[in-house]
């Protein structure tokens, strides 16, 4: 028992040593330290924001923040910006900003704040918009504090790959029927897409025909919301629709349950509707095999979605409908898409 | 020392116990699949769901399927426009049987007007095996 009573004690003289040791190198540090964390999540699509919080603080005795700077390896696109305020949590642990500097200057790959607040420690967020010609490529951040000391610390985030797929949000879907192309990644008339037929994959519309070989013919109805290949047969899948000469593309479909985050954005909404965030990236769409898949989807509404792949296989995309009108015509819809070749 | 005794007591009753329960559970043999061969002879479907890619039911109005267990029958009404090329059957069996084929994935069900997808349930003592044909019913539409 004396033996057992040694080794604990052994280990517990080792835990607090190693937890000094710790300690004291942080002590080191604390003169003028700098951290950052990304909060944005799922794949970095172009278009979309990467966001950062980057904290910096100097010990009050050795001087106060002058500047604030965020170097990108690839200029961002428009809305890339270091905001000018700092954000703490509140008891209540709502998120609160006071202003701490002058207005962002963005030229090029940098960003910059100036202080014109006497303040020793703030937490700034960054803003990089993914430019397109950062797709399949990688980018990464270079954060730096500048202190009145002249002291500067600096900090290394990424890097980060930028998926390759392509995003659209919100194309709209009118009526009587809407002709989607995915390589333009819009919705067309009949009339537009009379005009580029060669680019129509799908032919959306709503039909609420009665079911036959249900007794009364009232307990249901087929298509509603339905999305067809214009290839698909016609008798069976595309009643009462004459498609525009030359359209005729023939495109695989593949109804799915998964809402992806960016497109829906339901992990941004309130309780109850806020959803769980699931990101549809790059190597979902590539490798999603599609061969066995029917070209036609019927009957969804809002909230479906759909894997696509193009005739020639060039494109794979990800639909997302956003809404669906009740009992009538009108969508909104969503895409992501990977160019396969 | 006393307590040192005492645990080493309870260590030994507990793997007694283990090995004990170990023996009991010995009478039941395992099978090529790794399941329990047992002494149950029952041998039905109870429940089949036939699921679209979005792994939603593909019946006509959710309605469940009608199980004949005398005649071995399950008869599914799907709603129109259901994909038969990418069906993935979900059964419910009776404790202890199993399924032949296995499901593995989405089944190719396009043939079911020539060739009704059969499957065969194996009961838990594995001696009794009943052949369950499904018969679909696609729903038509009539148009303006």
């Amino acid at each position: 028992m004396n033996r057992m009573k040694n080794i604990i004690g052994a280990s517990l003289l080792a835990l607090f040593v190693w937890g000094f040791a710790s300690c004291q190198h942080e002590e080191e540090n604390l003169t003028f330290g700098n951290k950052c964390i990304k909060r944005s999540l799922g794949p970095n699509v172009w278009s979309t924001q990467m966001e950062f919080a980057y904290a910096m603080a100097i010990r009050p005795e050795l001087g106060n923040l002058v500047e604030a700077k965020v170097e990108a390896s690839i200029p961002g696109a428009e809305g890339t910006l270091l905001e000018n305020q700092s954000w703490y949590a509140k008891l209540d642990g709502m998120d609160t900003a006071i202003v701490v500097g002058e207005p962002c200057v963005t030229e090029g790959t940098l960003s910059t704040v100036k202080f014109n607040r006497d303040t020793c420690a703030s937490t700034l967020r960054y803003y990089y918009t993914i430019p397109e010609e950062a797709k399949g490529k990688e980018v990464s951040f270079t954060f730096s504090a500048k202190a009145s000391n002249g002291e500067t610390v600096s900090m290394q985030m990424g890097p980060y790959t930028v998926a390759s797929m392509d995003m659209k949000l919100d194309i709209a879907l009118g009526g009587p029927v809407s002709y989607i192309s995915i390589e333009d990644m819009a919705a067309y008339t009949a009339a537009e897409a009379a005009t580029m037929p060669e680019k129509i994959d799908l032919v959306y519309f709503f039909e609420s025909y009665t079911l036959a070989e249900v007794e009364g013919y009232d307990q249901g109805v087929a298509f509603n919301h339905a999305f067809v290949a214009p290839a698909a047969d016609a008798e069976k899948f595309l009643p009462d629709i004459k498609l525009p000469a030359g359209v005729n593309r023939n495109t695989k479909i593949r109804d799915v349950g998964i809402k992806d985050a960016h497109l829906a954005r339901l992990h941004l909404k309130d309780s109850p509707e806020a959803q769980p965030a699931i990101f549809i990236d790059d190597i979902d769409l590539r490798d999603m095999d599609m061969s066995t898949m029917p070209n036609y989807a019927l009957d969804l509404i809002t909230n479906d979605g759909m894997f696509i792949e193009t005739q020639d296989g060039k494109y794979k995309a990800y639909i997302y409908i956003n809404s669906a009108r009740t009992g009538r015509v009108g969508a909104t819809i969503s895409m992501k898409r990977y160019t396969m070749y | 020392m006393h307590n040192m005794k005492k645990c080493l007591k309870i260590g030994l009753f507990a793997m007694l116990a283990v090995a004990m329960t170990s023996c009991l559970y010995s009478d039941f043999p395992i099978d090529e699949d790794g399941l329990l061969i047992t002494n149950r002879s029952e041998c039905y479907v109870s429940r089949l769901t036939l699921l679209g890619t979005d792994l939603q039911s593909m019946h006509y109005n959710f309605e469940d399927a009608v199980i004949d267990t005398v005649a071995c029958t399950i008869q599914v009404r799907l709603k129109y426009g259901a994909d038969l090329k990418n069906v993935y059957p979900q059964f419910s069996l009776v404790t202890d049987a199993k399924l032949e084929p296995k499901v593995t994935g989405f089944t190719d069900f396009s043939d079911y007007k020539t060739n009704p997808p059969k499957y065969t349930v194996i009961s838990g003592n594995r001696k009794v095996r009943k052949t369950y044909t499904i018969y679909i019913q696609e729903m038509d539409f009539i148009p303006y």
